[in-house]
């Protein structure tokens, strides 16, 4: 029995997974697909349309009883975040790729936006991204379809950012406001980030790999929890050895070509296991640069009731969670510090009423004023850009162990003036629009969060400070490539996912006309 | 090392089945967002406490329903707040000690004023005990155990009541988590810039 020896194995099903391994199948590319977690049935695994009284702990699970997936950080399921992310999807523009050439804070992107843009166009064609062109400079416009109309309180912070000059734009998602052949188009029931079990929300498992089985030359392998990247004495990848998720029997796989896609942490965790003779720092850690430059974007908040709604009835209004943005507007403002955020607001659904604890006093008055307050709920949540500094970065845990045995990723974040600055100022500008748009504020985060976990196999031309090169290809080992978040050297404020999709595919067109050339 | 050739599961064969082998409208006719009409947390018949004893789970269900009382709509016994209460205790330590010493605390307090534990008083009475609790707790800075207490029984106590569906649905008219052929533009021009 020859050993099937694969042209690409990819690691990890997600946004990145999804997409490079779809677009490689159909150009006739031999791959295979590495996923730690279960196979799902989008249409029945998720507990979609649970209410919490549904639970004696009022706590809705993300799968149904019985139903595998989602255990753990690197078994989530075929299809990875893409399941349960909230599918906003944005270009990045030229500022946030050569950030360091205009204010010379952090890092250069070694590519530019027209390297990307064709394949943002690709990605867009095919995951249906709903939007406005706005004509933005910081914010390319792409291929959209009709964006969703604004909320009530969209239309009420819109009013209030217009006073003071920042403008609200409708939310890019990958979600279909119009149906395809295959997928119906949102019917707003607030549940995307619990499973949208009708995929008119983008997931890789439907949208790009299922679809792409049947080239025949897409494979699968599901529950297979990738520990080491064996490398040979010849400084070449061989493949992946992986455990089974339940059984935990050892597995092997064989690949010409290997592509780490298990988002940020554990794609740097799975390179810092892969230990060797060559590399007994990590796979492709000649620099020491692995797990170094995190940059996770920050996040603060602000929950405030619109007075313009409170007292009014209630309405279904949950839609498909965020319609509008505030897309970054400090680039043309004097400030004191680099980089910039956004602001996402509004994604909260109504059947979370945490804030209710915090409303004072007790009785009849108290129960009065959670109703009245009720349909006016409003959540901002601006991110910002960190900037990369020592303190920040990844490694694994010298002593805790997962259930398989491996070692526990760990993630070091240190804010440091430049974040605080933003930080302060973000949540500044969140009080001020809010106040303008006539909000009572309810609470206020004192101390930032981490979200979108970005950074640790930074991309870069020169081999001693990043891990990989313009081309996601690993400057130690020619045929070993990363992509996925962890590959940005600087995080813009904006979503990343719909740029990692579009590094993806951009790898799939490098890596699929190489082989074609019998160059990898 | 073993290789475990049968952990190797080939599913290419299997792709030509669309995964989505309906048109739209056929998938919102089949796919009603109906609210489950059975509700496991607030299922009629007595509750059997697990952690709390017959009189703490008196006492949490008198302060449930004076922190939300019954109003045109019931109030947070009838909404199965106590049950959720001991359910969370049950799974929770440290709320345990909290809990524990803070209905001591009210009982201590209780017979100090009044001569009779809380469970026994008039609500003008817990009321009075209760008020400067809460004040306390609105300005940010409970520190006694009574203090401390009433700030977490309120807690479970709001989320109890708001994610029941007495709290979520009847009184605060949640109408989300339907179908919707179209998404509803705002039509209100005062809203408007």
């Amino acid at each position: 029995m020859g050993r099937k020896v694969y042209d690409v194995c990819v690691i990890g099903s997600g946004a990145a997974g999804g997409t490079l391994s779809a677009h490689l199948a159909q150009m006739g590319v031999d791959v295979v697909v590495l996923e730690g977690g279960p196979k799902i049935n989008t249409r029945t695994a998720f507990n979609t349309h649970a209410m919490p009284f549904d639970f004696a702990s009022r706590h809705i699970p993300t799968m149904r009883p019985g139903v595998a997936g989602f255990d753990s950080e690197r078994t989530r399921g075929v299809g990875g975040k893409t399941m349960t992310w909230n599918a906003v999807a944005w270009r990045f523009g030229h500022r946030d790729f050569k950030g360091r050439s205009i204010d010379g804070a952090g890092e250069d992107w070694p590519i530019d936006y027209p390297d990307l843009a064709p394949y943002y166009d690709r990605v867009e064609r095919e995951v249906g991204v709903c939007g406005n062109a706005d004509h933005l400079e910081d914010l390319p416009d792409g291929i959209f379809l009709p964006p969703v109309p604004f909320k009530c309180s969209d239309e009420i912070i819109r009013r209030g950012a217009k006073k003071l000059g920042v403008r609200v734009i409708h939310v890019r998602k990958a979600t279909r406001s119009v149906a395809s052949a295959t997928r119906p188009a949102c019917h707003f029931c607030g549940n995307c980030m619990a499973g949208c079990d009708v995929v008119a929300k983008y997931n890789s498992a439907d949208v790009h790999m299922i679809p792409a089985l049947k080239t025949g030359h897409l494979t699968i392998v599901h529950d297979a929890v990738a520990y080491e990247i064996p490398v040979s004495d010849e400084n070449r990848v061989t493949g992946v050895r992986y455990l089974n998720r339940t059984t935990q029997a050892e597995g092997e796989i064989y690949a010409r070509n290997v592509v780490v896609a298990c988002a940020c942490v554990q794609s740097v965790a799975l390179l810092l296991m892969s230990r060797s003779r060559l590399y007994p720092a990590g796979l492709a850690n000649s620099s020491g640069a692995l797990g170094r430059h995190f940059i996770p974007h920050f996040t603060g908040g602000v929950e405030c009731f619109l007075t313009d709604l409170i007292g009014k009835p209630t309405t279904d209004d949950e839609g498909f969670l965020d319609h509008a943005y505030i897309p970054s507007f400090m680039h043309e403002r004097k400030r004191d510090y680099a980089r910039s955020f956004g602001i996402q607001f509004n994604y909260q659904n109504r059947r979370a009423v945490g804030w209710a604890r915090s409303m004072p006093g007790f009785g009849k008055a108290y129960k009065a004023s959670v109703k009245q307050r009720y349909p006016a709920f409003l959540t901002f949540s601006p991110y910002g850009e960190m900037l990369p500094n020592p303190q920040s970065f990844i490694d694994l845990d010298p002593d805790k162990k997962d259930a398989w045995g491996l070692p526990l990723a760990r993630r070091h974040v240190a804010w440091k003036e430049n974040d605080r600055k933003i930080f302060a100022d973000m949540t500044r500008w969140s009080l001020a629009i809010l106040k303008s748009a006539g909000a009572e504020i309810h609470e206020v985060s004192e101390e930032p969060r981490t979200n979108h976990e970005l950074g640790g196999c930074r991309m870069g031309t020169d081999p001693r400070r990043s891990v990989v090169n313009a081309d996601c290809r690993t400057h130690d080992v020619p045929n070993l490539y990363v992509v996925d978040g962890s590959v940005f050297p600087s995080a813009s404020e904006k979503n990343p996912t719909l740029t990692i999709m579009a590094l993806a595919a951009r790898l799939a067109s490098y890596l699929g006309e190489s082989l074609r050339k019998g160059e990898a | 090392m073993e290789n475990r050739r049968d952990t190797l599961k080939i599913i290419g064969a299997i792709g030509a089945t669309c995964a989505f082998p309906f048109s739209a409208d056929e998938l919102y006719a089949q796919h009603a967002h109906t609210v489950p009409t059975t509700a496991p947390a607030n299922a009629a018949g007595p509750y059997h406490p697990k952690f709390l004893n017959g009189t703490e789970f008196e006492t949490v269900s008198i302060v449930a329903d004076l922190i939300i009382p019954p109003t045109d709509t019931p109030g947070a016994t009838a909404a199965g707040v106590p049950a959720y209460i001991d359910t969370v205790l049950d799974a929770n330590s440290e709320y345990q000690h909290r809990f524990r010493t803070g209905l001591k605390w009210l009982d201590n307090t209780a017979l100090k004023r009044f001569g009779k534990p809380f469970r026994q008083l008039d609500e003008r009475s817990q009321v009075e005990i209760l008020t400067p609790l809460s004040e306390a707790v609105d300005k940010g800075d409970a520190r006694s155990e009574g203090e401390i207490f009433f700030r977490a029984m309120k807690s479970l106590t709001a989320d109890g009541y708001y994610t029941s569906r007495i709290g979520l649905v009847d009184e605060l008219q949640y109408k989300g988590n339907t179908v919707l052929a179209a998404f509803p533009p705002c039509k209100h021009p005062e809203h408007r810039e």
